[in-house]
């Protein structure tokens, strides 16, 4: 069996997983199934879940906030300060809302199924200027923020402004926005980081949640050894993808120093303050938008703040 | 057979249709979309039940032919919404906008009083005025229009051959694709998926260079043909500088869409470049409006602005399709593996491309030459370098990835341009012909020959100092 | 207007049929030209929200996104009946009368068998995106404002359908020329040289001088 894999941009820490995933399966099935991985050679990146629907590949990665009315019920993994703030954690509560069968169902309007997560760390934000540390000062400020961060970023007085990820930079050498917010290895392929004074280290406001999905007749046509060999290759991949983003992590801090961008620690009291604002009514008010579309919205934000409980407990 | 040799078929095909004159947008389009159904139907063994298959469950074609269908009908939707894609109308519209505004006549006008008493002043003239009107124009062949009409009176007035008028405003034509703004560096960069910005500006030095050599071909014809055409002198300071200010909105133009992209003077840009060229063709639209353009002149540019815009955005979409069938035929990453495995030396096999380019451009039109050609060249060129991420010190050419792109993008389009201006079909030389009722074509080819002398020394010197194209997007 | 003589009309009904599409085909075709226009005021806004006003166009980018296909694809019609998409004309040059309706007969038919596929697969790509049961029945949303997409993407099948209805009325119009062995048929667009398709473009500059 041959898969298409259809991704997009450059091979990045962000899809290292996918690589550790193909080179796992034709490993334990000597090379009778492979994976051929494509950026951008087989659809547009908002249009992944598109070609999978109609079996144009097999397996594709696309991002939720990318197309929220494509995949309602996964945006509660978008919303700002769930409180997620290590990348096991960011697993743990993907996976647990991915198995939830409200997920499951709209998946299958596409005929897709959830393979796993690509985890993201928070999207903190990196700034020209004079650091800004507490909730007044974010009063103005221009950011580039999507989706809930954009919407977090709003409520406390910013103006979340629209360009590419690619005009990113371009926006902020040219002052259309003060700051901008990224995972940091985002900060280092846009190239944010160059221009940045200051980033915060502790906001976490959020962050994306760009799910791996598989066409589910081509699931259902791979041979029993392939499938056994693609399902207990997914905990592998992902912690290959975790210590990957953890040497880049590192390597972070070091790029910090060596720029001289300072690392601003927002207090818990300001933080507190930031939730209050940004956090707890926009997460009420995504209850109350997706009850009424239908979906069991309160079981899925119940599920996202038990699996975090859990994970803490351990 | 291999998705390679589909590939292969399915290109010639779409060139059997293309020279048999099916439209080159539907050519492409039909030639990937019958390469999608081969290649899909090929991935399940050619099952006879599997090229008309009806899934009853998802209720939806599942066959090679509804896959095809379905994946060919998401492009031309998906492909034109790209953001950087959106400068292309706004590109065309300032041309016509600027043409009602009468920047084209006070640019010859202001270039006629300052340096017509060069020798050979008047094309001299010319070529300069070209130039400034190319920083509001993104598109060649209307530029050669526009002066056809202006300057080429004005030369035979004093005496030029008419010949050889005709060729300096089918040559200076060519200019508007390299100065920013310009639809094909767009273009070019949505294929490669380069930053717009600093390709529009890698432009500004290259056309600027062209236009001098240009004038420094035509300096030096004057001084060695006797009776060549006479410099034209006797203009007052006072007429001078009064003819400016009707040029001005130029200036205003170009400083906007540069200062957009980069900063001259190292403070922050003003924006992005998508806003910067909308801004500009506000400029001129306030000029236009000044200068007495009403709704009937409005509707007019408008419709010939949609015109334009769909043909461009048709060839790009039907090529898309064809491009989206190589991405599964996996045709650009086979060729590109060829190119770096032929043992020769790496810019050996750039000037073959370029001369590659220059046959294929006789024949073809400029835009869809870089679309059908560059989804499998580019890459190649790439890997010929060293790849995207090769550093300077490890590359072929000396430079690293981007500004390869960069390099490599300046080098096609001036290829492009000079295909312009080329017999047997030069679309610059036929409409320059077209306008003036006593040049025939024939007449316009032999005048512009000798500007292929001095594109011929532009390319060369662009390929042998790679830092006439690099110096100002590398400072961005 | 440019091009718009190469296109002959007379009382027949082909004709009278092509004239009465090509009033719409202009339409969309302006509706195309406002789109552009619109893109330039959109600008102006957002740039002098921000550097005015301190308030930057919300979703500027989802907006160029709703406004590209209007722009780029729902004139298309129009240019087609003008024969303004390029070619290649060294061969198509060479011919005249029968043999040259025959093969602009042949190449619009396949031109009209793709067009067909595209506006089944441009339908399927808005279906996927349209949901009657949905709010604002939309299945697809932008990425920065969330605006249903389903209205931008319908543009697409229905300018590829008038599309269809022109490259049946042109076969239509090649095969009388073919069958009857005409010289300037109505309803086609008749090849013009590249010279004459200068001459075209020229004219349109010419009266506009300012
Ligand atoms: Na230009
Ligand atoms: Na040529």
């Amino acid at each position: 069996t041959e898969w298409n894999v259809s991704v997009w941009g450059k091979r990045r820490a962000f899809t290292e997983h996918i690589h550790k995933l193909a080179e796992l399966v034709e490993e334990k099935t000597d090379g009778a199934f492979t994976m051929n991985i494509s950026y951008g050679g087989l659809s547009k990146n908002r249009e992944n879940l598109d070609g999978i629907s109609i079996g144009a590949f097999e397996m594709a990665q696309f991002c939720a906030g990318y197309h929220p009315d494509k995949n309602r019920a996964i945006t509660v993994l978008e919303l700002p300060f769930l409180g997620v703030q290590t990348l096991d954690e960011e697993v743990a509560v993907s996976h647990a809302v991915y198995d939830h069968p409200a997920v499951a169902d709209e998946m299958a309007q596409w005929n897709a199924m959830m393979l796993m997560t690509s985890p993201m760390p928070q999207y903190n934000i990196v700034g020209t200027g004079e650091a800004r540390s507490e909730l007044s000062e974010f009063d103005g400020m221009r950011v580039r923020a999507t989706g809930g961060i954009g919407q977090a970023f709003e409520a406390v007085g910013a103006v979340p402004t629209s360009v590419t990820s690619s005009e990113a930079y371009q926006a902020m050498e040219s002052g259309v926005v003060d700051t901008v917010a990224f995972a940091q290895h985002a900060h280092l392929s846009f190239g944010t980081i160059n221009e940045a004074d200051w980033w915060t280290a502790n906001l976490n406001p959020g962050t994306v949640n760009c799910p791996v999905v598989v066409n589910i007749d081509a699931y259902d046509m791979l041979s029993d050894e392939e499938r056994a060999a693609l399902d207990e290759s997914v905990p592998e991949a992902i912690d290959y993808y975790l210590s990957n983003y953890g040497e880049l992590l590192k390597r972070w801090d070091e790029v910090l120093a060596e720029k001289d961008v300072q690392k601003v620690e927002i207090s818990d009291e300001e933080l507190a303050k930031f939730k209050d604002v940004a956090g707890q009514p926009i997460h009420d008010a995504w209850i109350a938008d997706m009850s009424a579309q239908g979906l069991p919205a309160q079981e899925l934000y119940d599920l996202v703040q038990a699996t975090l409980a859990e994970q803490r407990g351990n | 057979m291999t998705s390679t040799d589909i590939g292969l078929w399915v290109t010639g095909g779409m060139l059997v249709m293309v020279i048999l004159g099916m439209r080159v947008a539907y050519a492409a389009a039909m030639a990937g979309f019958v390469g999608l159904i081969w290649i899909f139907w090929s991935k399940t063994g050619y099952a006879p039940d599997r090229f008309f298959y009806f899934n009853e469950r998802r209720e939806m074609w599942d066959g090679a032919l509804g896959k095809a269908f379905l994946t060919a009908g998401q492009v031309p939707h998906g492909k034109v919404t790209n953001q950087a894609l959106s400068l292309i109308p706004t590109f065309i519209l300032i041309g016509y906008l600027a043409y009602y505004a009468g920047l084209t006549r006070a640019l010859f006008e202001a270039a006629k009083r300052w340096i017509a008493w060069l020798p050979g002043g008047l094309a001299v003239s010319t070529v300069f005025a070209t130039a400034g009107f190319a920083a509001v124009s993104g598109a060649s062949v209307a530029t050669a229009a526009v002066f056809a009409r202006i300057a080429i009176p004005e030369m035979l007035k004093v005496g030029y051959d008419k010949r050889f008028a005709a060729g300096v405003v089918a040559a200076g034509g060519t200019l508007a694709s390299l100065i920013p703004p310009s639809a094909i560096l767009v273009i070019y960069a949505i294929i490669v998926e380069q930053d717009v910005g600093r390709l529009l500006l890698a432009g500004f030095i290259p056309g600027m260079f062209s236009a001098f050599v240009y004038a420094a071909l035509i300096v030096g014809l004057a001084l060695t043909i006797p009776n060549f055409g006479p410099p034209v002198t006797g203009f007052t300071w006072k007429q001078r500088f009064e003819s400016l200010p009707p040029a001005l909105p130029i200036v205003a133009v170009v400083v906007i869409i540069v200062f957009f992209v980069y900063n001259p003077f190292g403070g922050d840009a003003w924006g992005t470049p998508t806003e910067g060229g909308a801004i500009g063709a506000f400029i001129v639209f306030l000029m236009a409006l000044w200068r007495g353009m009403r709704w009937p002149e409005l509707k007019d540019a408008l419709v010939e602005t949609a015109k334009l815009s769909i043909m461009i955005f048709t060839i790009i979409w039907g090529v898309l399709i064809y491009v989206r069938f190589l991405g599964f035929a996996q045709l650009p990453k086979v060729f590109s593996d060829w190119i770096t495995s032929l043992d020769y030396p790496p810019m050996l096999i750039l000037i073959c491309i370029l001369l590659a380019y220059a046959v294929l451009g006789m024949f073809m039109d400029a835009i869809g030459m870089l679309l059908l050609t560059l989804p499998v060249v580019y890459p190649a060129v790439m890997a010929l370098n060293g790849g995207e991420f090769v550093s300077a010190a490890d590359s072929a050419f000396g430079m690293n990835g981007t500004m390869c792109a960069i390099w490599f993008g300046i080098l096609v389009v001036k290829m492009a341009e000079f295909c312009l201006i080329t017999p047997p079909i030069g679309l610059n030389c036929f409409v320059v012909a077209g306008v003036r009722p006593e040049l025939s074509v024939q007449d316009v080819f032999r005048g512009v020959m000798p500007f292929f002398v001095a594109d011929a020394v532009t390319i060369a010197l662009l390929v042998a100092f790679p830092a006439i194209v690099l110096w100002l997007p590398s400072l961005a | 207007m440019a091009g718009a003589a190469s296109v002959l009309e007379d009382d027949s009904l082909l004709s009278r049929l092509d004239q009465r599409l090509a009033k719409l085909e202009w339409g969309m075709a302006f509706v195309s030209g406002l789109g552009a226009f619109a893109l330039m005021i959109l600008a102006v806004r957002s740039v002098g929200g921000r550097e005015l006003f301190e308030a930057p166009l919300r979703g500027y980018v989802d907006w160029i996104e709703m406004a590209m296909p209007l722009i780029a694809i729902f004139g298309i019609s129009y240019v087609q009946r003008q024969g303004g998409h390029i070619r290649m004309d060294i061969v198509i040059g060479q011919l005249s009368g029968r043999s040259l309706w025959l093969l602009e007969l042949v190449t619009t038919f396949f031109a009209l068998v793709l067009m067909v596929f595209l506006v089944v697969g441009a339908w399927a790509h808005f279906d996927r995106s349209f949901d009657f049961a949905a709010q604002n029945w939309s299945r697809d949303s932008t990425i920065d404002i969330g605006l249903p997409i389903w209205p931008a993407k319908l543009v697409v099948p229905v300018a590829f359908g008038v599309v269809c209805l022109r490259m049946i009325l042109q076969m239509v119009g090649f095969g009388r020329a073919f069958w009857l062995g005409l010289e300037r048929p109505v309803a086609v667009p008749l090849v013009l040289s590249a010279a004459e398709q200068a001459q075209a473009e020229a004219e349109h500059m010419t009266g506009h001088d300012a």
